[in-house]
């Protein structure tokens, strides 16, 4: 039983368990998208200044959960590792590119969101809090376009305050209605309050991996967190990738002269502790996201112009790569038609566990406070400000520090069990 | 033979000394594009013009940028590496203070992490694919796949938080100074166990696999079964045959990993907060201390240059083949 479960049916649970959970989100997520394209048609400057990063990337999740699917239905028979066998590798990859995509589907608050501090800070998992709510303009029924568009959006993208409800200790509702929030009364009007036949509308939020200093969600704060390590991740490779492959090209074809001052640049390189160079660059020039990406995809490139060198100089030997360029192919053509399909297996083994090494040095820079800063959350961050809560808060290294390990450990043993995939040697023994 | 070794080390210490030359380049030309204007950092904008055109000609920054770079060149050379902008002292004598602790540090953790990462591997090999090889080689994937600030927060949390056996942080208590000279030495090793710890685990897991799949490579050659089969004892098998013969591969990873572990040390030294060239550095950055960034980054790969030749120099001379042969 265990054995047939496949990839493909892993990927339609997450589907279709997301589909249940977030319902309503889904839905007000289309009837934004679509309120939009009306604005978008009837007044295009309203439309276009309203376009916020948090927007944006709502709708966009909200398009790919229904595209993605639907791509992978048509193209299923291009797609065989969906009808692979599950791994828990693969589950946990799998997981990470979800909340990459749809962070804002999954998750169901801002990852800055704080409110009652002293109530909320350092809880630990598992824990609930009540909430009372107030009475908000939900039953405010809007009526042109761009009021309805901006009532959508104040429900679909999740704002890092929210005025309308107050976390609380305790509270009596006999008579007058008090809260206690750290041993302080308030009085709440009855008319203010969101109100269920008589009582006053309470619900509880846990907060399922415990909440942080400033009373943050950790859960919500990790899944946003895996959106930076991947970015950087794919980021950086992609770069790490093109110059790897044009250098180690160039030494390789070239020999002689561009072989020795490539080899020497990548020596000089190598022998210099590449968290140093990256450490430095990002102070010389500022750390944003795209330095990030930049300053280590420009630092990790040195294996794989190794592995692209010898293969290229053992390739340049071979017959049909000398009557290939006696026909005058470009040297464009030479990578991308003779050499590139040979070489592909080491290079796509050598890009994940470069993935890996990316991710690593990503997280070592935020917990240094050389990364993303504190604009967005990093696990990296996360780890640096759990240190100083270590006596208080161990959840706050611990969730976010298992998590960098497994992802490690999934990326690493997918790479290797990849490698012997498609290794024909490996796989006549 | 002997000429052949000093054919062997000019070769080397050339390309070294070439290495270098590239770095200090690099760091020259990635320090001048920065943007910025260092003489900003020394003169304050309510002063007057004049002071600051002093301290740019003092700074041989009116010169056009070629003399700058010969003057750069000379003066790293000549071991002048300017002034700190904190410290208002000389960075060569800043470094001098910090990189002690460093050296100290990662050498007592690599001799560590040798005798480990040997002890394991032969412990392992003695039964290849038991139990303890087992868990071991499933263990060691762990250890890698584990940044080295998780290690050192997770050890810092049981060891110092649950067990309360060794201090969180800092290279001495608090009042260190009263103590006898005995006591003291125990108060740094006893504040050194844990970073040693972090900063050696993922070393261990690295020297442990190449160290036991070489330990296994030797053993299933045919020479080994030749003295089993001549009744040599496997005690004398293990010391005389399979480790001189499985050692040479591990001094070239040995080499590349002290460099490494020099990046390692930057974050071990952060997480711990101990008095060392990597917090040094950090704080230089944050800071926007240039001088002190280059000359820390000079000093590391000069380091890790230096560590790369000797390796190269041991591995020569424990191989004699490499001297009198294909060595380039």
């Amino acid at each position: 039983m265990k054995n047939r479960f496949k990839i493909w049916q892993f990927l339609l649970l997450i589907w279709i368990i997301t589909l249940l959970i977030r319902f309503e989100l889904l839905i007000n997520t289309y009837d934004l998208i679509f309120s939009w394209l009306i604005l978008l048609i009837s007044d295009l400057d309203t439309a276009l200044s309203q376009i916020s990063f948090d927007l944006l990337d709502s709708m966009i999740a909200g398009i790919l959960f229904i595209v993605i699917p639907l791509l992978s239905i048509i193209y299923r028979k291009k797609l065989g590792f969906l009808y692979g066998k599950v791994f828990p590798a693969a589950i946990f990859l799998i997981l990470l590119i979800t909340c990459f995509l749809f962070a804002p589907l999954i998750s169901n608050k801002n990852p800055d969101f704080y409110k009652n501090i002293g109530i909320t800070k350092l809880l630990p998992p598992l824990s609930s809090v009540q909430v009372l709510h107030f009475k908000n303009d939900q039953n405010f029924q809007p009526s042109e376009s761009f009021e309805k568009f901006l009532f959508l959006k104040d429900k679909v993208v999740k704002k890092s305050f929210d005025e309308s409800i107050q976390y609380l200790d305790s509270i009596s509702t006999g008579g007058k209605i008090i809260y206690y929030q750290n041993g302080i009364g308030k009085e709440a009007n009855r008319e203010s309050l969101l109100l269920r036949v008589k009582d006053p509308f309470i619900t509880k939020q846990m907060f399922i991996l415990g909440s942080d200093q400033f009373g943050r969600d950790v859960l919500t704060r990790l899944i946003y967190g895996a959106r930076i390590s991947l970015m950087v991740g794919f980021g950086s490779v992609i770069i790490s990738l093109i110059i790897g492959l044009t250098f180690g090209f160039l030494a390789g074809y070239g020999g002689g002269l561009p072989d020795a001052v490539f080899s020497r640049f990548t020596d000089m390189l190598l022998s210099f502790p590449i968290i140093f160079l990256v450490v430095l660059i990002l102070a010389l020039f500022g750390n944003s996201l795209l330095s990030v990406i930049v300053v280590l995809g420009f630092s990790s490139w040195m294996s794989l112009f190794k592995v692209v060198k010898t293969e290229v100089l053992s390739i340049k030997e071979k017959n049909y790569f000398v009557s290939s360029k006696l026909l005058g192919l470009s040297k464009k053509q030479l990578l991308f038609n003779e050499v590139l399909p040979v070489i592909i297996v080491p290079i796509i083994v050598n890009v994940i566990f470069q993935f890996g090494n990316v991710i690593i040095a990503e997280s070592a820079l935020s917990y240094l406070g050389l990364g993303l800063g504190n604009n967005y959350p990093s696990w990296g961050s996360m780890i640096q400000s759990g240190q100083e809560y270590l006596s208080l808060a161990w959840w706050m290294i611990f969730s976010p520090g298992i998590t960098l390990i497994f992802t490690l450990l999934s990326a690493n043993s997918f790479g290797i069990s990849l490698s012997r995939k498609l290794n024909p040697r490996l796989q006549n023994d | 033979m002997r000429s052949t070794i000093a054919r062997l080390l000019i070769k080397r210490i050339f390309s070294s000394i070439i290495i270098l030359f590239l770095i200090i380049t690099f760091l020259f030309f990635l320090v001048r594009i920065s943007p910025g204007d260092p003489v900003q950092k020394f003169v304050n904008p309510t002063l007057s013009p004049k002071l600051a055109e002093q301290v740019r000609e003092s700074l041989n920054l009116d010169k056009p940028i070629h003399m700058q770079y010969i003057g750069f060149l000379t003066s790293a050379i000549s071991g002048d590496l300017g002034v700190s902008y904190n410290f208002r002292r000389d960075v060569s004598s800043v470094i001098l203070e910090y990189l002690p602790f460093t050296l100290l540090f990662t050498s007592v953790s690599f001799i560590f992490q040798m005798i480990v990462s040997f002890w394991l591997s032969i412990k392992s090999v003695k039964k290849i694919n038991g139990l303890f090889d087992r868990a071991l080689s499933n263990i060691t994937l762990l250890i890698y796949a584990t940044p080295v600030f998780v290690t050192g927060v997770f050890l810092v949390f049981i060891f110092s938080e649950l067990l309360n056996i060794f201090p969180s942080s800092g290279l001495s208590s608090y009042d260190s100074a009263d103590f006898s000279f005995w006591a003291r030495l125990t108060d740094y090793i006893y504040h050194l166990i844990l970073p040693i710890i972090t900063l050696s685990l993922i070393e261990i897991a690295i020297f442990y696999k190449y160290l036991r799949d070489n330990l296994e490579d030797v053993y299933n050659k045919l020479f080994v079964l030749n003295l089993r089969a001549s009744g040599v004892s496997e005690k004398d098998i293990l010391l005389k045959h399979v480790i001189p013969n499985a050692i040479n591969p591990l001094i070239t990873i040995a080499g590349i990993e002290l460099g490494i572990m020099l990046g390692g040390t930057l974050i071990v030294e952060v997480v711990f907060g101990l008095p060392g060239m990597g917090r040094l550095i950090i704080e230089a950055i944050f800071t926007r201390d240039y001088p002190l960034v280059i000359g820390c980054s000079l000093v590391v790969s000069f380091l890790i240059i230096f560590s790369n030749f000797l390796a190269d120099i041991i591995k020569a001379f424990l191989d004699k083949r490499l001297l009198t042969g294909s060595l380039n």
